[in-house]
C-alpha cells in the first residue's frame, strides 16, 4: 500500500475513511476511538450482554471496515455503523441463543447520587430493556437511534432503508408499547 | 404528532439515554482500537470467506436443478442408443446355409409352426429376425432346392 497523506488534527469521518482506504491504519484506529462508546451504548441498549459488548463492538468495526466500499454516505458513518452493529448482535443471539439480560447489579453499583434514586433509575432501565426485547427489531432500532442517539428521522430512514414517515410510525409504536413497561 | 408531547414527562427518553451508558464507560476504547487494527491487518478478508461458505438458497437450488437435468440428459443419451441402435444382422444366415437338408428340416420342426401360406422368400433379402414362421419355412424349402 502507498503511504497516505497525513490527516488533519480533527478530520472528518470521510477523511479518515479515505485515509484508511489509502492504507493509513491510524485512521482506522481514530474512527474506532471516535465511535466505539456510542456503538457500545447502542448495542447494550439493543440487548447485548455486558460481557459481550467489547467483542461485539470489535466485530462491528471489523465488518464495517470490510464493507466500507459499499458505504455511499447515505447517512452518517456512525449511524451506518449502528445498523451493522444490529446485524452483528442478531447473529450473536442466533449463535448463542442466550437470554438477553441487563444485570441489575450494574445499576446498584453506581456511586453517585441518592441510593434510592439510583435504585429507581436502575429499575426504570431494567424495565425499558425488558420492553425493548419485546419489540420487533425495526421498532427497537428506530427507537434507540431516535431516543438514545438523538438522530433525525431522515437520518434513521436512510440508515435503515426506509422512509422518514415509516421511521416515525415505528418510533411511535415503540414508544406506545415501552411506556407500558416503564411507567 | 409531537414526539416531545408523546414523551411529555421526558422519562422514557431520559431512561433511553442512560441505557447502555455503563457498558460504554467500561469499554476500553484504546484497547478496542488496537484490537480492531490488528485484526484488520492479520485476519483474512471476511467477504472472501462469506462468498466461499454462504451461498444464497437460489444458487443451491439452481445447482441442484442443473445436476438433475444433466443426469437426465446423460441417462437419455445412454438409453436411446440402446433402444434405437439396429440389431446387427443375424449371422445365423451364414450358418443356416451351411446346414444339411436334414438339419434344416429338424430346425423347421423345432420351430413347430404349422405350414401356412407358402411364400416365396429369396435368400438375398434374408433378415431372419424379420421372418415369420411360414416365411422361414419357405426359405428353408428354397434352400433345400
Amino acid at each position: 500500500m502507498t503511504p497516505a497523506e497525513p490527516v488533519a488534527a480533527d478530520p472528518t469521518d470521510a477523511a479518515l475513511i479515505a485515509a484508511w482506504h489509502a492504507g493509513d491504519e491510524p485512521a482506522a484506529a481514530q474512527l474506532v476511538r471516535r465511535h466505539a462508546r456510542a456503538l457500545a451504548r447502542f448495542l447494550a441498549g439493543a440487548g447485548a450482554l455486558a460481557a459481550d459488548v467489547d467483542d461485539l463492538v470489535q466485530e462491528t468495526f471489523i465488518r464495517a471496515f470490510r464493507a466500507l466500499g459499499r458505504f455511499r454516505g447515505q447517512c452518517q458513518f456512525r449511524t451506518w455503523l449502528m445498523t451493522i452493529g444490529g446485524n452483528v448482535l442478531k447473529d450473536a443471539h442466533r449463535r448463542s441463543r442466550r437470554a438477553r439480560v441487563v444485570p441489575l447489579d450494574d445499576d446498584v453499583r453506581a456511586t453517585d447520587g441518592d441510593p434510592h434514586e439510583r435504585a429507581v433509575a436502575g429499575e426504570a432501565e431494567r424495565r425499558l430493556a425488558a420492553g425493548l426485547e419485546q419489540l420487533p427489531r425495526m421498532q427497537r432500532e428506530v427507537f434507540l437511534l431516535r431516543a438514545q442517539q438523538g438522530l433525525e428521522y431522515e437520518e434513521i430512514a436512510a440508515a435503515l432503508g426506509t422512509t422518514p414517515g415509516a421511521a416515525r410510525v415505528h418510533y411511535h409504536h415503540a414508544v406506545k408499547r415501552l411506556k407500558e413497561y416503564v411507567k | 404528532m409531537n414526539d416531545d408531547a408523546t414523551l411529555d414527562d421526558g422519562k422514557l427518553q431520559e431512561v433511553a439515554r442512560r441505557l447502555g451508558a455503563r457498558a460504554a464507560d467500561r469499554l476500553d476504547v484504546e484497547r478496542t482500537a488496537q484490537a480492531v487494527v490488528t485484526r484488520l491487518r492479520t485476519e483474512p478478508r471476511a467477504d472472501i470467506r462469506v462468498l466461499g461458505s454462504i451461498r444464497p438458497a437460489w444458487l443451491r437450488i439452481a445447482a441442484a436443478l442443473v445436476m438433475v437435468v444433466g443426469a437426465g440428459v446423460v441417462a437419455l443419451s445412454v438409453r436411446v442408443p440402446l433402444l434405437t441402435t439396429p440389431v446387427p444382422p443375424a449371422t445365423a444366415s451364414g450358418e443356416l446355409s451351411e446346414l444339411s437338408g436334414d438339419e434344416l428340416r429338424a430346425v423347421l420342426e423345432a420351430v413347430g409352426q404349422p405350414g401356412g401360406e407358402q411364400q416365396e422368400v429369396s435368400p438375398q433379402d434374408l433378415s431372419l429376425e424379420d421372418l415369420s414362421a411360414p416365411q422361414l419355412r419357405a426359405l428353408l424349402e428354397s434352400l433345400e432346392g
